[in-house]
């Protein structure tokens, strides 16, 4: 698997791929994304199996998922798969501890997690942004993967909510806050907030995911979900002169060649010539 | 990438940096603004790994169709357009976008032609899925990608959410010009784009 470290994105990674899927490339209509999370603070670490429904052969074995982890991405083509935990170590032949359908559409990207405590633990199914965020805006969203807050509030400094009395075990919906240097201010159930001063990057997509830490603490993990150019460029792009397009003379060619006479045209016919077999000797 | 900075008040004061953010002031806390609780509750920034190292692209290499070309920079006009490389004879990569290599699709447009015969990308077209294209960045680094797709547009419907929208990897995204060329508005009426993911 490909680290995450060199953008610096905030990414534990799962303990291993064993077995995926060698992914042809493809329209990216026919494949889609999918990615795992343990946001389960007293559950052990897992050995996570993602098998297709379609295709029994195919699966993506993820080892030693432990809480906080949120894995990279897998390519994987459309259609419906398994999503099975195991205690780490147990023998894939054994029953599940837990496991969940997730249907992966084209062109879209989904976290399974396992949420809540382990006596009431739950795979959720959880939808992620590929939209590009407004001009000029960010797009954050809150996992509440703390035990140690029933409920967590995130806001901006400004006065935008990002996140409002969420429960335990749940996701956010995302917002989108404006680019730049701004500060978060994060608060477990009506506590006093912590102030994070932070900048965020036009274009980007990210996720903030609230975990147990230091007993009674809460640590914040920044994990950028996606990203896109902070200015996005208006249409397409003019990226030729014509020299090879062939066709018909230019209009500059032929009035020249009409104003100047014979020679000219003879010139211009050349010059045509010139160009069609040059295209034809190139391709 | 910016490491968290705990400030010296470890009960009120942290920074936290957001991948692929810039920090701006790291070590402005904004302690002295804050509510102090009763009974604070210690509230940590989870590591976010080691800073990474942005370096800049400065050449593209694309083995089949034989481009080996350094990178300038594009920008856009004042109608938001990309601007193409002002020479035929390289590319240019977007540095408002991503970098080759981090997360999110980066950008890298080059002529097909000059008034006189193929630019740097004249066969980009010839691209298929699985081709290779490498991207050298200048702190030495080789980022490898593979095509997956290769596409023509027209400009006027020119699909600016599947070419410049937030991908969750490093993409690549190769533009150049493609189609009938209008003499008339010295314009080739269609885009290519070549899509590449990370290996």
């Amino acid at each position: 698997m490909r680290a995450l470290r060199a953008t610096g994105a905030a990414v534990l990674m799962a303990g291993g791929v064993i077995a995926g899927w060698a992914v042809p490339a493809a329209a990216a209509e026919d494949t889609g994304l999918l990615r795992l999370a343990h946001l389960s603070p007293d559950t052990p670490a897992v050995d996570v199996y993602v098998d297709s429904v379609a295709d029994p052969a195919a699966r993506i074995t993820l080892t030693g998922v432990d809480y906080g982890t949120v894995s990279e991405y897998q390519d994987v083509p459309t259609g419906a798969y398994t999503v099975s935990m195991r205690p780490t170590g147990a023998d894939p032949d054994t029953p599940p501890v837990l496991s969940t359908i997730v249907e992966v559409s084209g062109d879209s990207a989904r976290t399974v997690a396992g949420v809540g405590l382990f006596a009431s633990l739950g795979l959720e199914i959880i939808d992620d942004s590929l939209a590009t965020p407004p001009s000029g805006q960010a797009r954050i969203r809150v996992l509440a993967g703390a035990s140690n807050a029933q409920t967590v509030d995130v806001a901006t400094v400004d006065g935008t909510t990002v996140a409002s009395g969420l429960p335990f075990a749940t996701t956010s919906d995302y917002v989108d806050v404006p680019a730049g240097a701004t500060t978060l201010r994060v608060s477990a159930g009506g506590e006093p907030p912590t102030e994070l001063p932070v900048d965020v990057a036009a274009g980007a997509v990210y996720s903030l995911v609230v975990l147990d830490s230091d007993g009674s603490g809460l640590s914040v993990r920044p994990v950028l979900d996606a990203a896109s150019p902070g200015i996005v460029p208006a249409g397409g792009v003019e990226t030729g002169a014509g020299g090879t397009a062939g066709g018909d003379l230019p209009v500059g060619v032929i009035a020249a060649a009409l104003a100047s006479g014979g020679a000219a045209l003879a010139l211009g016919l050349r010059s045509r010539r010139g160009r069609m077999r040059y295209g034809a000797h190139s391709r | 990438m910016r490491r968290a900075f705990l400030t010296a008040s470890a009960a009120l004061g942290l920074v936290l940096s957001l991948p692929g953010a810039q920090v701006t002031n790291p070590v402005a806390p904004a302690a002295s603004s804050a509510p102090v609780p009763d009974s604070p509750r210690r509230v940590t920034l989870a590591d976010a790994g080691p800073p990474g190292a942005i370096a800049a692209p400065v050449r593209v290499h694309i083995p089949s169709i034989g481009v080996d070309s350094a990178l300038l920079r594009l920008g856009v006009d004042d109608a938001g357009a990309l601007l193409p490389p002002d020479d035929f004879g390289q590319a240019g990569w977007f540095p408002a976008g991503p970098v080759p290599g981090d997360i999110g699709p980066a950008v890298i447009a080059g002529h097909v032609d000059s008034f006189a015969g193929p630019a740097v990308f004249f066969r980009l077209r010839e691209l298929a899925d699985g081709d290779e294209v490498r991207v050298d960045r200048a702190d030495g680094t080789t980022i490898r990608f593979t095509v997956t797709a290769t596409h023509r547009y027209p400009k006027d419907e020119f699909p600016t959410e599947d070419v410049y929208g937030p991908t969750p990897r490093a993409e690549l995204r190769l533009i150049t010009c493609g189609g009938d060329f209008d003499r008339s508005a010295r314009s080739y009426r269609d885009n290519v784009v070549v899509y590449a993911s990370r290996v």
